[in-house]
């Protein structure tokens, strides 16, 4: 392990993860380029490399596009990637208050702690965290998202009937194209671009990025700029200190982040969302979430950026990539012939230590990087209306074209995001239409998946059995529970409040 | 603000100047390849065809002379590329990667815009045979303890595959040894299914050989398909009625000019010579081939045939 150390500090390893994470600054930042497109870009450098340097570039691209992702979520309210979309929900707010530069440091900051926190586990923990893993069947990963679901009960704003409605709109999208089992095609209307299902990516930048513009276009004539924006000497440390001033936080986030992480196929979206609602659950303060409150951005950065590294845990033990970056590392690996997986661990030990030893200063170098470049980039929202509309839509329109070449994703990206703007106007949220598109590809496959295994046994036997069916049942009814229990609270209190309004702000006060 | 806007539109104007000067304007040389050649491949990154694209890359750019440029097109178990690549100008820039009998059964009994009769197939690259492979710690240690489990107990034992493909490759091999089990087709390739086999939610697995090799630590291989044994499977019985093979290849839009498919063969011919890529190819547990564009389209035929049962 030592030895890995050593290699990952040497100069050229150094060199070549810091230009990963450079690199990652700019994918995650421009959405549609995700982390998965960045490093499946780059595998071909890597061929000149070092086979350890080549992936410390790979995996500091990684890491590093999981915290700038947040950049665009937190000023124009659009995720860089589909990680970020948690990050945007109180991000965003905190732009508009003119605590721009602070949501970005948090981001940044939480980003490096999420990775330090990941990367600890995937060096020390590897084997006893896949062992639990494992442990998840067809069976269980339907309970998780169904887990996962009960998250609109925190993003459903106003109304829950419209957050549901929300989640199925989002379901019922991400249903379209061939579906799972019988390989029928769904919901294509013939047009065969269709048949290879909505791309996930381009839907999520018509659910955020096209009401943006939209909005900022019918604010023209009131205001100039998204937000004033002053720098502010020494934001950076009193940023950390705010961060650090909720320690169970941040632990709970980074142990979520990485649990989610290390679950094939889950990644780093479903992992910063389930940490959100965490967030949100165990804090006696709820009333600032989704308004701007720096727990809920440092929640989904936590955990989002805790997951990356955790996603190499199931690729370096069972030889198996935990999400699409990790496939394509696996990939590059696998190309200079060698074969991620229990053998790489006995034959190539060292590669595998200075992988994760390089994951984690990925997040220290990605931690200065960002937080000397946040002053400069939070002047994009000083940028004049009238110009970074058309700037976001021109990178609304080539992300969703570029994620898979496919033209058919710039039309539907622009008719779902011209529909969202329009029932946001209603008083839909975005929020749960992302759920819907994130948790779609988990459930039904997984729900198909376990129904045929149930053809051999039982259903009961399938879903219903196992230590962590149950457990999983039983968080999500709490939880569901627990949302009907705090809006009929809420409703009572206010009801309480219009009536002794003084008294109601004095138990505020003390609480 | 005015000069401002001047200022910016110039930019913009030279920005559109330097680029048309950039671009080279079409011209119909005769010289072929002269410009980039774009390489479809309609898989997600890191799968076994994004694999091969990238180990073919760097030795078709040295025997072409130009730039290869790999773009991804997935979606539809393949059709979404394959589609892409039919719809492509025949002009010999423009290829794509081929895998069979995907290619065949993406196409089977519905109108995807292509028949894959009809591709300027260039040459097949690598094979492997299918295997039927069980956690390292299942109860069944030989094919033939699989196989009285399954006759004590019809239907009772789940085997996991890939989708549609793995169904038929599937049920092939139940037929000759005369089983009944239940299938869990798995979407999203061969990394979605290796973690339900290793956490036991299913029996058995079922897929190329590649991957029981790849995954040979954390499984074990019960039979491979074909006619001889694998030297990097010792011990592992063959079965020679199974016909169950994954090819990837490369191939060209419908009506692509014969001279310019016999260069990119040429040039296949070349990229597959690199004692490294042989290396690689061996590793991932791979067998290498090398095909003439007549050999490969009859090739092809032969897995039409197969599944037009």
């Amino acid at each position: 392990m030592l030895e890995g150390l050593i290699l990952a500090l040497s100069p050229s390893y150094m060199f070549w993860l810091t230009v990963g994470v450079m690199i990652g600054m700019v994918v995650g930042t421009l959405p549609g380029l995700t982390a998965t497109m960045g490093t499946a870009l780059l595998v071909p450098f890597t061929f000149a490399l070092d086979p350890g340097a080549g992936v410390a570039m790979l995996g500091g691209l990684y890491v590093c596009a999981m915290f700038s992702d947040a950049i665009p979520a937190c000023l124009v309210n659009t995720p860089g990637t589909p990680g970020a979309m948690a990050t945007a929900f109180d991000g965003h707010p905190m732009t508009l208050q003119g605590r721009g530069q602070e949501a970005i440091v948090a981001s940044c900051f939480s980003s490096a702690l999420g990775t330090l926190f990941g990367a600890t586990c995937y060096l020390l923990l590897a084997w006893p965290m896949i062992k639990i893993a494992l442990l998840f069947g067809p069976a269980e990963f339907f309970w998780l998202g169904v887990f996962a679901l009960t998250i609109i009960g925190s993003l459903a704003g106003d109304s829950i009937l419209k957050g549901l409605a929300g989640g199925a709109i989002g379901l019922l999208i991400s249903s379209v194209g061939i579906s799972h089992g019988n390989e029928i095609a769904r919901f294509t209307f013939g047009i065969p671009e269709l048949r290879g299902g909505v791309s996930l990516v381009a839907a999520l930048i018509g659910v955020f990025a096209v009401p943006q513009v939209l909005l900022m276009i019918t604010e023209l004539r009131k205001k100039d700029s998204i937000a004033e924006y002053k720098p502010k000497r020494g934001e950076t440390l009193k940023t950390i200190a705010k961060v650090l001033a909720h320690p169970v936080h941040v632990v709970r986030s980074a142990v979520i982040g990485t649990f989610i992480g290390i679950l094939p196929g889950a990644g780093s979206p479903i992992a910063a969302l389930v940490s959100y609602n965490e967030a949100v659950r165990w804090s006696k303060d709820k009333s600032q979430f989704g308004k701007g409150d720096l727990r809920g951005v440092t929640a989904s950065e936590i955990a989002n950026n805790a997951a990356a590294p955790a996603a190499m845990i199931p690729l370096v033990t069972l030889g198996v990539p935990g999400s699409s970056p990790a496939a394509v590392i696996a990939g590059a690996l696998m190309l200079r012939g060698l074969n991620p997986g229990p053998e790489l661990f006995q034959t190539n030990e060292t590669l595998i230590y200075s992988f994760g030893w390089s994951l984690m200063l990925a997040g220290i170098v990605t931690f200065i990087l960002g937080s000397l470049f946040a002053p400069f980039l939070v002047r994009i929202i000083s940028i004049p209306l009238r110009l970074l509309a058309p700037l976001i839509m021109l990178l609304a329109v080539i992300g969703s074209y570029a994620i898979r070449n496919n033209i058919f994703d710039v039309y539907f990206m622009l008719g779902l995001g011209v529909f969202v703007f329009l029932i946001k106007r209603l008083g839909f949220h975005p929020g749960p239409i992302g759920l819907g598109l994130i948790l779609g590809p988990i459930i039904e496959p997984s729900l198909v998946q376990a129904m045929y295994i149930s053809d051999a046994t039982s259903i009961g036997r399938v879903f219903f059995t196992g230590t962590l069916n149950i457990i999983l049942i039983t968080v999500s009814v709490l939880s569901i529970f627990f949302v009907v229990w705090s809006r009929w609270k809420d409703q009572a209190q206010e009801r309480a409040s219009a009536s002794v309004e003084g008294q109601s702000a004095a138990a505020d006060e003390t609480e | 603000m005015k000069k401002k806007h001047k200022y910016l539109s110039g930019v913009i104007l030279g920005a559109f100047a330097v680029a048309s000067l950039v671009i080279p304007a079409g011209s119909a040389s005769a010289q072929y390849p002269d410009k980039p050649i774009t390489f479809i491949v309609p898989y997600s990154p890191g799968g076994g065809s994004d694999q091969q694209a990238r180990r073919l890359q760097p030795g078709l750019e040295k025997a072409l002379g130009v730039q290869v440029r790999i773009v991804y097109k997935t979606g539809g178990g393949g059709a979404v590329g394959f589609g892409e690549l039919a719809r492509s100008n025949p002009d010999g820039y423009t290829i794509s990667n081929v895998v069979v009998p995907n290619i065949v059964i993406s196409a089977k009994g519905k109108d995807v815009g292509y028949k894959p009769g009809d591709f300027s197939y260039i040459g097949m690259t690598a094979r492997a045979v299918g295997s039927l492979m069980v956690p390292k710690n299942s109860k069944y240690k030989t094919l033939a303890q699989f196989v009285a489990a399954a006759k004590a107990n019809p239907g009772k034992l789940t085997v996991a595959g890939v989708g549609n493909t793995g169904a038929a490759n599937f049920a092939e091999l139940a037929d000759i040894l005369g089983i009944k089990t239940t299938y869990v087709p798995v979407s999203g390739g061969v990394g979605k299914m290796m973690p339900m086999l290793q956490g036991n939610h299913v029996d058995a697995g079922m897929t190329s050989s590649s991957h029981a090799v790849k995954h040979r630590a954390t499984v074990d291989t019960l039979v491979i398909a074909g006619p001889e044994t694998s030297g990097a499977l010792p011990g592992v019985p063959n079965e020679p009625k199974w016909t169950y093979v994954t090819t990837w290849g490369v191939m060209a839009p419908p009506g692509t000019p014969a001279d310019r498919v016999a260069i990119l063969n040429a040039a296949l011919y070349k990229a597959t010579a690199d004692p490294k890529v042989k290396e690689v190819v061996e590793k991932n547990g791979l067998q290498q081939m090398r095909q003439t564009p007549a050999e490969a389209k009859a090739y092809v035929g032969v897995s039409i045939k197969k599944f037009s049962k």
